[in-house]
């Protein structure tokens, strides 16, 4: 007979085991350099140069500064009718 | 112009849709790779998103009706007893499966197939075998509900569905999407993995593992109770939750066009989560016949995951800070927040809950009950509803028909979850403590719980309310044709219309991939922004 916590107790070890693994595996492939670029991965260029109408003049102006002029966006943008 | 039978486009057609690209590329200032890049990823996974998503609103719908029955049997026992696959714990297991593995899975699912080529930059691969692994598991999770409500059940909690009949379906599905999700993952040509991506990954490494162990024929007794509490409540951390955080980093940066606050903090939440998660469940049995090690390590991991939740709870949080005023404009916004902050408190909740000496309360009550619906409902479908208002207008090519739809939606499932929530952990502490009272008789904890089941029920009510609005937008939505707004299309839907001529003139789909120009694109220097990696690259 087998004690009750053996199964989950394998289970877990494997699981751990295998996220420790690949934790080593990524960084050995170099997945946890630059991430500042990796931020910005999900950024198109245009993301960042949208006109967004809760931001500030304050904000519009840094965004134009550091992106370029900035675009207005086109209708449902941000995502269902607001 | 004709399509040729084959869905292969004419050279004049591929000709006017490169043309098309660098025109809406050079207006609006993008290179047209870039464009191209985007339009084929959201192309290529344009069916098996919006099949999914129709999928997973239906589910919703089955299992909030389901979830009603259940509760209104709570306080009115006589209601539907005569049907024997009415009663209680046929339809209460039916709900748990329809909105867990029905409408949470597929919508998250569906969302995770749109996201991940998006964000390696490339398009789905395999997506015939994704629609047909999203088929397969629907028919499973079919299967499985419909065995429970003929009395079939395999006796596991949230592991009832058969796993002889429903079982296969549910692997051999699950593999099918994830074998589609890996071969994007290994095509990719973006030069960096976004922890959306790790996060995705992740889920469907961790699912098939969880659902094979919880599966296995072999377990008994008290072997059986410790198996069923890792899967249930991993099924929670590795999948719903990996899924929808993945999500959440997605939608919140993207709106509001700022970089998350703290990468670092994303990573380290994400293996944290990844190092210690998979022995919590062990904290729905305490003062149960497991070892008391068992269950004080338990505890302590459960205490652990203080860093993963502070961790992103932090990041999120960061990220938003200044900018609330975008919920306003952004429904999808308002949403995922909403969403991110429930993630935030349910899992410090279930920390503090995993305390022996709060379990001693609220075990066994209705407090457990309100705890996973701010998990599966305030966290877990608030991400799902936002992601959907996100992706669905950019899959159909028009904006949604409705700002109040949109309003009404929001508003009814914010009260219905917020009366459940409050009522049900009300009734959990009182039933709770009546419960622990040695002078008082158990009826007593039944009559001092029965306000917040009358809540429970005007909340859940409320709650379908909201998903029969937001049903009802949906099939407005998907009906209405392409181009019926003019004024009111979506980003860079503009570039659609000649890429898609040939479908709209043979009246059937037709992808991307199958645009003469990817030759163009594979041979493109994809490397301009720093994002892209050459197509022949090694990393």
């Amino acid at each position: 007979m087998i004690p009750s916590s053996l199964p989950v107790i394998v289970a877990t070890a494997v699981l751990t085991l295998l996220a420790a693994v690949v934790l080593a595996w990524g960084y050995w492939r170099g997945f946890f350099r630059d991430f500042d670029a990796q931020a910005r991965v999900i950024f198109e260029p245009e993301d960042l140069r949208l006109e967004r109408p809760w931001e500030t003049p304050v904000d519009r102006l840094e965004r134009e500064m550091r992106h370029g002029k900035l675009v207005a966006p086109a209708p449902g943008e941000w995502g269902g009718a607001a | 112009m004709t399509a040729p039978p084959t869905g292969a486009p004419s050279s004049d057609a591929a000709a006017l849709g490169q043309e098309n690209v660098r025109a809406v590329a050079a207006a609006r200032g993008l290179a047209p790779e870039d464009l191209d890049i985007r339009l084929r990823a959201d192309a290529s996974s344009y069916t098996v998103v919006l099949v999914l998503f129709a999928i997973a609103i239906g589910w919703l719908l089955i299992g909030s009706i389901f979830g009603d029955i259940a509760s209104l049997k709570l306080h009115w026992p006589d209601f539907l007893t005569r049907q024997s696959w009415l009663t209680f714990g046929r339809v209460r297991t039916a709900h748990l499966h329809a909105v867990n593995y029905g409408w949470a899975t597929a919508a998250l699912i569906g969302t995770s197939l749109w996201l991940t080529p998006r964000l390696v930059h490339n398009e789905l691969k395999s997506p015939v075998a994704a629609l047909i692994g999203g088929a397969l598991f629907t028919l499973g999770i079919a299967v499985g509900i419909i065995g429970v409500l003929l009395g079939f059940s395999d006796g596991m909690e949230w592991l009832e569905a058969n796993r002889y009949t429903a079982g296969p379906l549910l692997v051999i599905g699950g593999g099918l999407v994830g074998l589609s999700l890996f071969r994007t993952v290994a095509a990719r040509r973006a030069a960096h993995l976004y922890v959306s991506v790790w996060y995705i990954l992740g889920a469907f490494i961790w699912f098939p593992m969880l659902y094979v162990t919880g599966k296995w024929p072999t377990w008994t007794g008290v072997e059986s109770a410790a198996v069923n509490w890792f899967f249930a409540h991993n099924v929670l951390g590795f999948w719903l939750t990996a899924m929808s955080v993945g999500a959440a980093y997605y939608f919140i940066p993207k709106v509001l066009g700022r970089p998350i606050y703290s990468y670092q903090l994303s990573v380290v939440g994400f293996w944290s989560l990844a190092m210690f998660y998979s022995l919590n469940g062990m904290h729905h049995l305490v003062g149960g016949p497991l070892p008391t090690w068992m269950i004080t390590t338990s505890i302590v991991a459960s205490v652990f995951m203080f860093i993963p939740v502070v961790a992103t709870g932090i990041n999120l949080h960061m990220t938003v800070v200044g900018r609330f005023g975008a919920l306003r404009y952004s429904p999808t916004l308002r949403f995922v927040v909403l969403g991110a902050i429930a993630y935030t408190a349910v899992s410090l909740q279930g920390s503090f809950t995993a305390l022996r000496e709060v379990n001693r309360v609220t075990h066994f009550t209705h407090w457990t009950v309100a705890h996973s619906h701010v998990g599966g409902y305030a966290f877990v479908t608030f991400v799902a509803f936002g992601a959907m208002y996100y992706i669905v207008p950019r899959l159909v090519g028009h904006e949604w028909p409705s700002a109040r739809l949109v309003r009404w939606h929001f508003n009814t499932v914010l009260a219905g979850i917020a009366i459940y929530v409050v009522s049900l952990t009300w009734a959990g502490v009182a039933q709770g403590l009546a419960l622990l009272d040695a002078r008082l008789p158990f009826q007593i904890s039944v009559e001092r719980s029965l306000p917040g089941l009358y809540g429970r029920s005007l909340g859940g009510l409320i709650l379908t309310v909201g998903h029969f609005i937001f049903a009802w937008h949906f099939w407005r939505m998907v009906r209405m044709p392409t181009g019926a707004q003019p004024g009111a299309r979506p980003p860079f839907h503009e570039a659609q219309p000649i890429l898609y001529t040939d479908e709209a003139e043979a009246g059937r789909p037709q992808t991307f991939r199958a645009a003469a120009h990817s030759d163009q694109i594979a041979r493109a220097p994809a490397a301009h922004d720093g994002n892209v990696r050459p197509a022949q690259g090694t990393s």
